[in-house]
C-alpha cells in the first residue's frame, strides 16, 4: 500500500505546487520575467490567513478569502509600483530589461521576508485546520483531514482560474498579450491592464496557495523560499508560459518527490527538482509541452 | 591597438584613479579607526567588495547575470578550509587551491550555461547555488555539514589582515582596468551590449563568456579563502541566497558596469549595515528597499549621480529594437 500512498500524496502536494506555478507561468507568459519574490506572495498569504484568523478569531473559511484578497492587492500594487517599466518606455528599457526584473524581484523578495520577520517576529504559527477531523479513511487510505479538503478546495480554484482565462473576455485577452503584446497591442487591446490583471491573480494564486498550506507548513518569514523554488522547476519543466504544461508538471513533480525521498535519497529530496531545472534548461528549454522559441 | 582617445576609456581612467584614491584611504584609516572591532568590519566589507567586483566582471561588462557569487565564496573557503582540515596544509597551498577549484567549477559552469539568458540564465545559477550549498551542508561526514569547519588562522594581529585585504583588492583593481582597457575589454562588453552583433563582427563569444565566467569565479574563491582564514570558521551560511542578494545589492547601489561602483557599495553597504545591526538589525530591509529605488529611479548607481554632480553623463545604454515576441 506504500506505492499507492505515496501517489496520493505525490499528488497532492502537486496541486499545492500547481496553484503557485500557475500564477508564475502567467507572469512570465505576459512580461518574459521570472518573479523571484513569487514565495513571498507565498508568505504574505499564509500570514495572512493564520493571523486573521488567530487574532480575529474568525473562521478559517473567512480568513482564505481574506488571504485571496489580501494577495491580489499585494500582486497589483508590485505591478503597479516595479513592473512598469517593463513595456513602458520600451526602447530605452530594452537593455539590462532582465537584468532589472532579476535585481528588482529578488530585493523584493529579500525586503518582504526581513520586514515580516520585523513586524510579526521570526517564530512559527500553526495555521488552523479547515476542517476539524483529523482523519479521513477512504478504502485503504488514510488522509489528513484538513490536507484533503485543503487539496479539494486547491483543485475548485485551479479549475476556476483555468476557465476564467481559457473563455472570459479578460483570460483571451491575456491569452493575445502573451502571444505576442506588440500584435495584441495593434489589435486595442490595454496590455498594461492585462499584465496587472496577470500579476495580482499570480499574487492572489500564490497567497491561497500559503494559506491552504499554512497548517502543514507553519508560516515563517521565509517559508515561502522552497515553494518558490519548486515552482521555478515546475515553470521549467512545463514549459514557460504554459498553463496546463505547469499543472502536469507540478502533479509530475509531486509524485516524483515523494517517491524519490523513499526510494532515491531524503537529505537529497530538495536538490532533485534543481537538477532536473538544469538539465531541462539546458536540453530542454522548451519544457515538456512548451513550443520551441523562434528567432527571427 | 591604441583605444587611449576613446571616450569610454577616458571614463575607464577616471573610474580607475577613483578606485585607487578610495583604496587609499582605506589602507591610512587604521589611523583613525583604532578599534579592533570596527577593523574587522572592513576586511569583511573588503571579502564583500571582492565578490562584488568579481560580480560585477560578469553582470556588468559581460551581461551575464548570474545568483552564484556568494557559492563561489563558498567554494573558495571550503577549499582551503579542507585542506586544512585534512592534510594541515598551509595557507598559501589553500589559497592557490581555492582560485584553482573555484575556478574550475566556474569554467565548467561557464561552459554549461553559455547559449542561457536573462531568467534562465538566473534560475540555472539559483539551482547551481542552492545544491552547492545543500550538498556542502548534507555531507556532514566530509565537511561536519552546518557545523561549519575551523580553519587556522594566517596572523595573530587584526592589522596584516586589513593590509592583505587592501593589497589583493589593488592587485584585482588594477588587473582589472589593464583587462578593461584591452582589446579583451572591448570584446566583453560587446557581448553585453549585442551578442549576435559582436558574433558577426567576429568576436569569440563562446571563449570570452566562458573567460569571464571562470575569472569572476576565480576572484570570488580568492575572496572565500581569504575570509575563511580571517574569520578561522566557514560554513554553508557563506553561501546562503541572502548573501548573494547582499552582493548583488552591493553593486546596484553603487553603479553597475562601473570599476568605483562596487567598491563603493560595498563598503558603504557594509559599514552602514554595522550600524543599522545597532539600531536593531534593520539592514536588510533597508537595503533591499534602497537596491529597489536604485534600480527603479537611479540605474547608474551612486558613482553614476556623483559622475551627473560633476557634468559627466553616465553611460547611456544602447537603443536597440523591441525584441521580437
Amino acid at each position: 500500500m506504500l506505492t499507492l500512498d505515496l501517489l496520493i500524496n505525490g499528488l497532492i502536494i502537486g496541486v499545492f505546487y500547481a496553484l503557485m506555478a500557475i500564477g508564475l507561468s502567467l507572469i512570465f507568459g505576459i512580461l518574459k520575467v521570472v518573479n523571484f519574490a513569487h514565495g513571498e506572495f507565498y508568505m504574505v498569504g499564509a500570514y495572512a490567513y493564520t493571523l486573521s484568523a488567530l487574532a480575529l478569531g474568525i473562521s478559517p473559511w473567512v480568513s482564505l478569502p481574506f488571504a485571496l484578497l489580501v494577495g491580489l492587492l499585494l500582486g497589483l500594487v508590485v505591478e503597479r509600483l516595479l513592473m512598469r517599466p517593463l513595456y513602458s518606455g520600451y526602447t530605452s528599457w530594452g537593455v539590462m530589461r532582465d537584468e532589472y526584473a532579476v535585481i528588482v524581484t529578488f530585493a523584493l523578495s529579500i525586503f518582504l521576508i526581513n520586514i515580516v520577520d520585523k513586524v510579526v517576529g521570526p517564530y512559527a504559527y500553526k495555521g488552523p485546520a479547515l476542517i476539524g477531523i483529523s482523519r479521513i479513511t477512504i478504502g485503504p487510505l488514510a488522509i489528513s483531514g484538513h490536507r484533503l479538503i485543503a487539496a479539494m478546495v486547491a483543485v475548485t480554484v485551479i479549475i476556476v482560474v483555468a476557465l476564467i482565462i481559457r473563455y472570459s473576455f479578460w483570460g483571451r485577452q491575456i491569452q493575445a498579450v502573451s502571444q505576442n503584446r506588440l500584435g495584441a497591442s495593434l489589435a486595442g487591446i490595454d496590455t498594461a491592464k492585462a499584465s496587472a490583471i496577470v500579476f495580482s491573480l499570480a499574487g492572489g494564486l500564490a497567497a491561497v496557495s500559503g494559506a491552504l498550506l499554512a497548517n502543514i507548513f507553519n508560516p515563517t518569514p521565509d517559508v515561502g523560499v522552497f515553494p518558490a523554488i519548486k515552482s521555478y522547476v515546475i515553470v521549467v519543466l512545463g514549459g514557460m508560459g504554459s498553463v496546463p504544461g505547469s499543472i502536469i508538471a507540478s502533479l509530475i513533480l509531486g509524485v516524483f518527490e515523494s517517491f524519490g525521498g523513499v526510494y532515491i535519497s531524503y537529505q537529497y529530496r530538495d536538490t532533485f527538482g534543481l537538477f532536473i531545472l538544469i538539465l531541462f534548461l539546458l536540453f530542454r528549454p522548451q519544457g515538456l509541452f512548451g513550443e520551441k522559441a523562434r528567432e527571427v | 591597438m591604441k583605444t587611449g582617445g576613446h571616450p569610454s576609456n577616458r571614463r575607464l581612467r577616471i573610474e580607475f584613479l577613483v578606485s585607487l584614491a578610495i583604496l587609499l584611504a582605506v589602507a591610512v584609516l587604521p589611523a583613525i579607526v583604532k578599534n579592533a572591532y570596527w577593523q574587522g568590519v572592513i576586511v569583511v566589507s573588503m571579502y564583500f567588495a571582492m565578490l562584488a567586483i568579481a560580480w560585477n566582471i560578469l553582470a556588468g561588462y559581460t551581461g551575464q547575470f548570474s545568483l552564484a557569487p556568494a557559492t563561489f565564496g563558498m567554494i573558495g573557503a571550503y577549499s582551503t578550509g579542507l585542506l586544512a582540515y585534512y592534510y594541515n596544509t598551509g595557507f598559501a597551498i589553500g589559497i592557490s587551491a581555492a582560485i584553482i577549484v573555484s575556478g574550475l567549477i566556474g569554467l565548467v559552469l561557464g561552459r554549461i550555461v553559455l547559449r542561457l539568458r536573462g531568467p534562465y540564465l538566473a534560475l540555472t545559477t539559483l539551482s547551481f547555488a542552492e545544491i552547492m550549498r545543500l550538498v556542502i551542508s548534507n555531507s556532514i561526514d566530509f565537511t561536519r555539514g552546518d557545523l561549519g569547519l575551523n580553519v587556522p588562522g594566517i596572523f595573530q594581529d587584526r592589522l596584516p589582515y586589513y593590509y592583505m585585504m587592501v593589497l589583493v583588492l589593488l592587485i584585482v583593481q588594477v588587473g582589472l582596468f589593464y583587462l578593461l582597457r584591452s582589446r579583451a575589454g572591448l570584446y566583453l562588453r560587446a557581448i553585453r551590449d549585442d551578442e549576435i552583433a559582436a558574433a558577426s563582427r567576429g568576436v569569440r563569444i563562446v571563449y570570452w563568456k566562458t573567460f569571464a565566467f571562470t575569472l569572476s569565479a576565480a576572484i570570488c574563491g580568492l575572496a572565500g579563502a581569504l575570509y575563511g582564514h580571517f574569520a578561522q570558521f566557514v560554513s554553508p551560511e557563506l553561501g546562503l541566497l541572502q548573501q548573494t542578494g547582499v552582493v548583488i545589492s552591493m553593486v546596484v547601489i553603487g553603479g553597475l558596469g562601473t570599476m568605483v561602483g562596487p567598491l563603493i557599495g560595498a563598503l558603504l553597504v557594509y559599514v552602514a549595515s554595522e550600524f543599522l545591526r545597532d539600531v536593531g538589525n534593520y539592514q536588510l530591509v533597508v537595503f533591499a528597499l534602497l537596491v529597489i529605488i536604485f534600480a527603479r529611479f537611479f540605474r547608474a548607481g551612486l558613482w553614476g549621480i556623483l559622475l551627473a554632480l560633476f557634468g559627466i553623463r553616465a553611460p547611456r545604454p544602447v537603443a536597440v529594437a523591441p525584441a521580437a515576441e
